[in-house]
């Protein structure tokens, strides 16, 4: 396979997801320096990659790069910070509904929704198997499936942990209001 | 946990706010919905949840720089050799400070065993033993760039963007300037590894020629200052020390054009420069 091809395929699939990458990146490093060395490194992963596959669904695919590169970044660069999820009993200990309070006041909520900067703060306080879930989701847009392909999780672990996420954040912006 | 069927039941408002219900689910949903005021609140408490991450955590633009960095990954000519799958085992090489970056990098490039994909990977290098001459290595790695068609990894005019691209992955930081008006503009910048270190690398033009100054701590081995154009493989090579760096210029240019550059860059460093000027 020349590297010709790879060349072609690389600039036909990277460029538009460049947004993507890097939001996701950013995310996930809550850095925006880290989050251009991830996607720069990650398209250099890609672009060798290309060379001997050739991608049907380019969004699920490059953005697994990003993850996998983000994943490692944070763990060369910031091992003390990064969660590591071995044990997933941990986290079904979360409340899936996250409304063992009492019920809450629509209109606090309301308010809650309104100050961006909070709930920024309160989606990058997410544990990071639930932020990485609820970015690509939400803000990448990529479907369950794709989710679980880019992140190797079964779908059932994808419903969940956006579940999860949904409702950590709920949680979260009623406990500050 | 509160049992599986609450849990079954907000994984199904997810999966309906998603669309990823089937169309049975559907069905089962919205009767649900209607009949169900709790479960049709909940619902409209996601949306809104939703709703507030799409309007406050919106999709980020990439930087232009990054997006600048990405395209010249491909800008250079095609690399010949089949390419391994796997990634070399990285080494740490010292004095750095992001030493995962660069150092994938060149055993990316290492096993793709053409140093011209190194271009796209934002890295030259250079093997300067301890008592080699640093000049004869930056003469080679300029022939190198040139015949790779691709004298920079990071394309721009803009000083402000070549900066922090350079400061971010070298520890060698002195003041880059512009020579637009002196005839000299800057196109770009590249990261040279000079004794196992990553130093910046600026190109400038002029007119058919380009001139490349690296920029190395005063103490690196091999430094010298020299008052006279050296000529090496055919490229002339100017030197010069200032209080906190050291230079060394090579060029296709002719002699007499490298000193009017050099004078020029001297010139517009002077004010930022914090010793005497020498």
């Amino acid at each position: 396979m020349s590297s010709a091809i790879a060349e072609q395929r690389f600039r036909e699939i990277v460029p538009p997801l460049l947004d993507d990458a890097y939001s996701l990146a950013k995310w996930l490093s809550q850095n925006p320096t880290d989050a251009e060395d991830i996607v720069q490194d990650a398209a250099l992963r890609a672009l060798q990659a290309l060379s001997s596959v050739s991608v049907d669904r380019p969004k699920p695919w490059f953005l697994a790069i990003v993850r996998n590169s983000a994943m490692t970044f944070l763990a060369r660069n910031r091992r003390k910070t990064v969660a590591y999820v071995g044990d997933m009993a941990d986290l079904d200990t979360v409340d899936l509904r996250g409304d063992d309070d009492a019920a809450p006041n629509p209109e606090q909520e309301l308010i809650a929704l309104e100050d961006g900067e909070r709930l920024r703060q309160a989606i990058a306080g997410l544990p990071s198997p639930f932020l990485e879930t609820l970015v690509m989701r939400d803000i990448n847009g990529l479907s369950y499936r794709e989710i679980a392909d880019a992140t190797g999780t079964p779908v059932g672990t994808v419903m969940s942990r956006l579940a999860r996420a949904r409702a950590m954040l709920a949680k979260t912006l009623r406990a500050e209001a | 946990m509160t049992g599986r069927d609450p849990d079954e039941r907000l994984l199904r408002l997810n999966a309906a706010l998603d669309g990823e219900l089937d169309a049975m689910g559907s069905l089962q949903f919205e009767r649900e919905l209607r009949d169900d005021p709790t479960f049709a609140a909940e619902y409209q408490r996601l949306t809104e949840l939703r709703d507030a991450v799409h309007r406050h955590a919106p999709r980020e633009a990439a930087p232009q720089a990054l997006a600048d960095r990405i395209a010249a990954m491909t800008a250079s000519v095609p690399a010949p050799a089949p390419q391994a799958a796997t990634i070399p085992t990285v080494t740490v090489v010292p004095f750095r400070r992001r030493p995962w970056f660069d150092t994938r990098a060149l055993a990316m490039a290492a096993s793709l065993g053409v140093l011209g994909f190194a271009v796209g990977a934002g890295l030259t290098s250079v093997r300067a033993p301890g008592s080699g001459d640093v000049a004869q290595h930056l003469v080679s790695d300029f022939a190198r760039a040139e015949i790779a068609g691709q004298p920079f990894d990071v394309a721009s005019s803009d000083r402000h963007t070549v900066k922090p691209w350079l400061a971010n992955r070298t520890t060698v930081s002195g003041t880059i300037v512009d020579l637009a008006p002196e005839g000299f503009p800057l196109i770009g910048g590249r990261v040279t590894i000079v004794d196992r270190v990553p130093t910046p690398t600026l190109v400038y033009r002029h007119n058919e020629h380009v001139v490349a100054v690296t920029e190395l701590p005063v103490d690196a081995k091999g430094v010298r200052a020299s008052n006279a154009i050296e000529t090496i493989d055919g490229y002339h090579v100017a030197r010069w020390v200032d209080a906190n760096l050291a230079y060394v210029a090579v060029s296709d240019m002719d002699e007499k054009t490298l000193v009017d550059f050099v004078t020029a860059f001297r010139q517009a460093q002077k004010p930022a420069s914090e010793g005497p000027a020498p």
